[in-house]
């Protein structure tokens, strides 16, 4: 009996030892997941996922990588940490993915990164810009750092409205405590500028008062680091007001329908507002008949038919699979979590066609923050936003 | 005796299952049944406010944030033993129910429901508001574990606890209680003070949160605020009444349902979870209105009758 | 209390008089207390009539405010598509509870036959029922018009006014005028109408009622229908303001259920005065309150609630219920 069950351990060892093969790999297949929230107040990202799924299959169609298919399992964790941790033990233990891809937001992955970390699953491209994915070695993050993008509003600013009188509307999050720390940075000597802060909490029901009470602290400059919600709550509150600031709007909040919400209902504050941008916009009438967008229709038409092609989060899906098929074919055709790893931070990528022309996907062994570059641009008043300048530097 | 002895015979079973069922399952499967075991300990301490008591809850989901915190802090910042921290976190759970307790007997009804609705919206403000302390949005982690040790943890926790709830119920709390709950008239005329007894349900009520809070920290390895938001309260409200206020038989059920219902929600429509889990809820209190242990009530007693009169 | 009403108001008055950050403050403080208001008020008749708090009215006046945006994509004008989703509000808050009743009948008949005996689940039952209605409401709006945010258009116009040197919003002055306007046609109806006197004698008294003629369910689904045109009017109201969204009521509804209780759960006026006081009261909080910063502002204003509650535990207009043994 006992030599019995010492010979079955002895083959369960030596099985996978002859494969050599990570789980969730095989010759045929990859399997990715994910959580991302389908359900709840945050459901409306889902879309990251839905053009993720969309490029995923399009690259299967045409052969898959390195012949390939590549599975990709989303599931729901209604943006709970919890739930996040119970899900994504599901993927790693009953599913065995060979990598976690994807998953959104920033406390959502940090519940997840120990235990990845400690069972050897790489932690792929997470949806979020904090500044701590700048410094992990098992997961990487995908959108230019918070951080960064503060200090391009800095730059901007101090350079552009030495005088300005600014003020900043932002969500009590992490997140906007890294753009306002890039705000500082950026600004250097001008950062005296920043003369009124009021933050808001996701439980209120509108941010009136706190625009109210900018208005009155004489800004004319405004900072609006909101999801976007609250970002055109504030829009409207100022037109209800009568305030007309400069405004600044964060890039979480920017897309063209989001923008397009507001300028209805503001007429007067929206045009003329900046922010940055780092994926096309699949509305800017310029790119219309640019290949990436073109690709990013067929694309989404054929394998999301009932996904919003004006949501610019499946641009952002289709963007990020694209960079995680670019780091698997680097891995080669003996793909383990190893070497995906060794080639997700040595990437360096100049054809993403869903970032916009001439931004740079690089990663090296001290650069975890893979997207290099943003441009700012400028909501016009025929209801668009107009890239300017030169690319600038996104490093964290 | 007869009863008595079938009675022993279920319960036997019930420890039998619950102890060889890490034998047959995979370790994941056993995660998860740690979550039920999680939400069994919170919804037996809520059954014991809003079934026997007769006082209704919307808050619980911040007796479990007070229960979970302690875990995390005293671990991560004070290298505590994650063993140790269940009963201190059973004990500040225990004093904050007091807190809310002794208040809220003033309310009843609506008033009470709001009340307890504020104190689960406070709890996770005050959270992010004193981030030195909480680690604020950004959390707390702990080290995880595997779904084994979990699933022993939780579930020996959760015996305990039952073994608890039942000891308090039988005996002369337990009959305050739910003389109270049947009539504060009544329950003052033979002698109960009312005001006492019902914050002591409230206090013992709120120590079982706490307890499940600390089991709902160590699977999840991280405390986080977003973790204990209104959901939770609701869930455990939920899991409550499809388990059968007033019944101490149905609460498992009730605690598969709300730890297994987001899953199957999604395994059924990717497209639409809320719906399904929506639909799935009316349906069960529609067809179930006195929860899982009404359908046992009413089910098991005409049988056991019909064998009563038949032996 | 008329009088401690009376004397806020004043202050309110002389507040804005002196300084105009207050007067703006005050006045949109007015604005989304008369929207918390409204769906307070929907909770109060449902709760008059049911004792049941119905979790699931900010998702039933989200849900109309969709189908009032879908009219208006179908090329109705905007006063149509207003009427047009009143009335089906009013149907479908009918129609919601004729189902309840049949289903409740069909399935007690249905266990009869099959000799189960059948108990009641109680107030906890239903409440649980409503809030299984609150996720499914939210999921099939996400799943039928996505989980984007949506403009909404105002039927009053976002420029502001300005009365010296302070900047009123239109839009802001007609909610409070629509919520103000939507209690008094209520309160002529209870007051005035024999079906208004019915209703308000099938919830007191429903025994008595019946056996004088009324017919109670009948006042019930009438109840309902008239909550769901009120959540309707709150849904419509405040959508330009904070934009259609699956969510959108989700904190509304916290409000608002605040401000029925403050009010007094049964009392019409009292959820009305509850929820402008509640408006008002949070935003001179956060704006001259610094201690009050924006992760406390709910939780100092629950707190106060409490303490009110605490020193009338029946609200600011309820009466103390007298039990008999």
């Amino acid at each position: 009996m006992r030599t019995a069950l010492i010979l079955v351990l002895a083959a369960l060892i030596v099985v996978p030892g002859a494969a050599a093969a990570d789980p969730g790999v095989s010759s045929g297949s990859i399997l990715l997941g994910g959580t991302v929230p389908l359900s709840g107040l945050a459901s409306g990202y889902k879309s990251v996922a839905l053009g993720a799924e969309a490029y995923f299959k399009y690259v299967n169609d045409r052969g898959g990588v390195n012949g390939r298919k590549i599975d990709y399992r989303y599931l729901d964790d209604a943006y709970d940490p919890a739930q996040t941790v119970q899900q994504t033990r599901k993927l790693v233990e009953q599913d065995q993915v060979f990598a976690i891809f994807n998953t959104l937001g920033t406390e959502t992955n940090i519940a997840i990164r120990d235990y990845l970390k400690e069972r050897g699953v790489p932690q792929l491209f997470v949806a979020s810009g904090a500044n701590t994915w700048g410094s992990d070695t098992n997961a990487i993050g995908y959108l230019p750092s918070y951080i960064a993008e503060g200090k391009i509003y800095g730059r901007y600013v101090a350079s552009k409205w030495p005088h300005a009188r600014i003020g900043i509307l932002f969500q009590n999050d992490d997140y906007t405590r890294d753009l306002m720390r890039g705000l500082k940075v950026g600004l250097g000597k001008k950062a005296g500028l920043i003369k009124a802060q009021e933050g808001y909490d996701v439980t209120q029901s509108g941010v009136a008062s706190q625009m109210s009470a900018l208005k009155s602290a004489g800004v004319d400059t405004l900072m609006i680091f909101a999801t976007p919600t609250f970002a055109i709550q504030a829009y409207v509150a100022a037109a209800k007001l009568g305030w007309k600031p400069k405004m600044v709007v964060n890039q979480v909040s920017s897309a063209a329908s989001t923008m397009q919400i507001a300028a209805a209902n503001a007429k007067e504050q929206v045009p003329g507002s900046i922010s940055t941008v780092v994926f096309k916009d699949p509305d800017d009438p310029k790119q219309a008949n640019d290949a990436g967008v073109k690709l990013y229709r067929s694309i989404l038409a054929k394998y999301q038919p009932s996904a919003n092609p004006h949501d610019v989060y499946n641009v952002y899906g289709m963007a990020v699979a694209y960079t995680a098929v670019d780091a698997l074919k680097k891995a080669g055709k003996n793909l383990t979590r190893k070497s995906l790893l060794n080639a997700v931070f040595n990437l360096k990528e100049t054809t993403n066609p869903f970032l916009l022309k001439g931004v740079v996907l690089k990663t090296g062994p001290r650069d975890h923050f893979p997207i290099e570059q943003a441009q700012l641009e400028q909501w016009a008043p025929s209801g668009r936003w107009v890239r300017f300048g030169k690319l600038e530097s996104a490093q964290g | 005796m007869r009863q008595r002895l079938a009675l022993a015979a279920v319960l036997a079973a019930a420890v039998a299952v619950v102890v060889l069922l890490p034998l047959a399952i995979s370790d994941y499967r056993q995660l998860q049944a740690a979550g039920v075991a999680t939400f069994f300990v919170a919804i037996v301490g809520l059954n014991i406010l809003t079934g026997y008591t007769g006082q209704i809850s919307l808050g619980h989901g911040a007796f479990m944030a007070i229960g979970g915190y302690t875990t995390a802090i005293l671990t991560h910042d004070h290298g505590w033993n994650l063993f140790a921290t269940i009963p201190v976190a059973t004990v500040i759970a225990f004093v904050a129910g007091a807190l809310v307790g002794l208040p809220a007997t003033r309310l009843s009804g609506a008033y009470l429901a709001l009340a307890t609705f504020a104190v689960a919206l406070v709890v996770p403000a005050l959270v992010r508001k004193f981030d030195h302390f909480t680690g604020g949005n950004s959390g707390i982690l702990i080290p995880f574990h595997s779904g084994h040790w979990l699933y022993v943890v939780s579930w020996t926790t959760a015996a305990i606890f039952l073994v608890l709830a039942w000891l308090i119920l039988r005996g002369r709390l337990g009959r305050s209680f739910r003389a109270v709950r049947d009539s504060d008239v009544a329950a003052v005329s033979s002698g109960i003070n009312p005001t006492l007894t019902k914050t002591l349900a409230f206090a013992i009520s709120a120590a079982f949160a706490g307890a499940a809070g600390s089991l709902f920290v160590l699977s999840a390895a991280y405390a986080q605020p977003d973790e204990f938001g209104l959901l939770l309260s609701i869930r455990l409200l939920i899991g409550a009444a499809v388990g059968g206020l007033g019944s101490l038989w149905g609460v498992v059920v009730g605690a598969v349902f709300v730890q297994m219902l987001p899953v199957w929600a999604q395994g059924i429509s990717k497209q639409a979870p809320a719906v399904i889990q929506g639909l799935a809820v009316i349906l069960v209190m529609f067809l179930l209105p006195t929860g899982f242990a009404g359908l046992l009530r009413r089910v098991v007693a005409p049988l056991s009758n019909r064998i009563r009169n038949a032996s | 209390m008329v009088l401690l009403l009376a004397a806020a108001c004043v202050a309110l008055v002389i507040g804005s008089l002196v300084s105009d950050q207050f007067a703006e403050q005050t006045v949109a403080g007015l604005a989304t207390g008369g929207i918390f208001g409204s769906l307070a008020l929907a909770l109060v008749l449902i709760y008059r009539a049911t004792e049941v708090i119905n979790f699931a009215q900010g998702q039933m006046a989200m849900f109309t405010t969709y189908i009032a945006w879908q009219l208006m994509q179908w090329g109705i004008g905007y006063w149509g598509a207003f009427v047009l989703t009143l009335g089906i509000a009013f149907a479908g808050g009918v129609a919601l509870l004729a189902f309840a009743l049949g289903a409740v009948f069909v399935r007690d008949w249905t266990f009869e036959r099959m000799g189960i005996k059948q108990a009641g689940g109680g107030v906890i039952a239903v409440v649980i029922v409503t809030i299984g209605m609150l996720i499914l409401l939210e999921g099939a709006a996400a799943w039928i018009w996505s989980p984007e945010i949506k403009s909404f258009p105002s039927a009053f116009p976002t420029r502001p006014i300005r009365v010296g040197g302070v900047a009123f919003s239109i839009q802001d002055l007609g909610t409070i005028g629509v919520a103000l306007g939507s209690v008094v046609v209520l309160w002529v109806f209870f007051q005035f109408t024999k079906v208004g006197l019915a209703m308000r004698a099938a919830a007191l008294r429903p025994f008595a009622a019946r056996l004088v003629g009324v017919r109670v369910n009948a006042m019930l689904a009438l109840g309902w229908g008239l909550a769901a045109v009120l959540g309707a009017i709150a849904g419509l109201m405040i959508a330009p303001t904070i934009f259609l969204q699956p969510t959108m009521m989700d904190t509304i509804l916290i409000y608002a259920f605040a401000a029925a209780v403050l009010g007094g759960i049964e009392s019409p006026a009292g959820a009305v005065v509850g929820g402008l006081a509640l408006g008002v009261v949070l935003n001179l909080l956060g704006t001259y309150v610094h201690f009050v910063t924006s992760e406390l502002r709910l939780p100092v204003a629950l707190g106060m609630l409490l303490i009110v509650l605490l020193i009338k535990p029946t609200g600011l207009f309820g009466h103390r219920v007298v039990r008999k043994v």
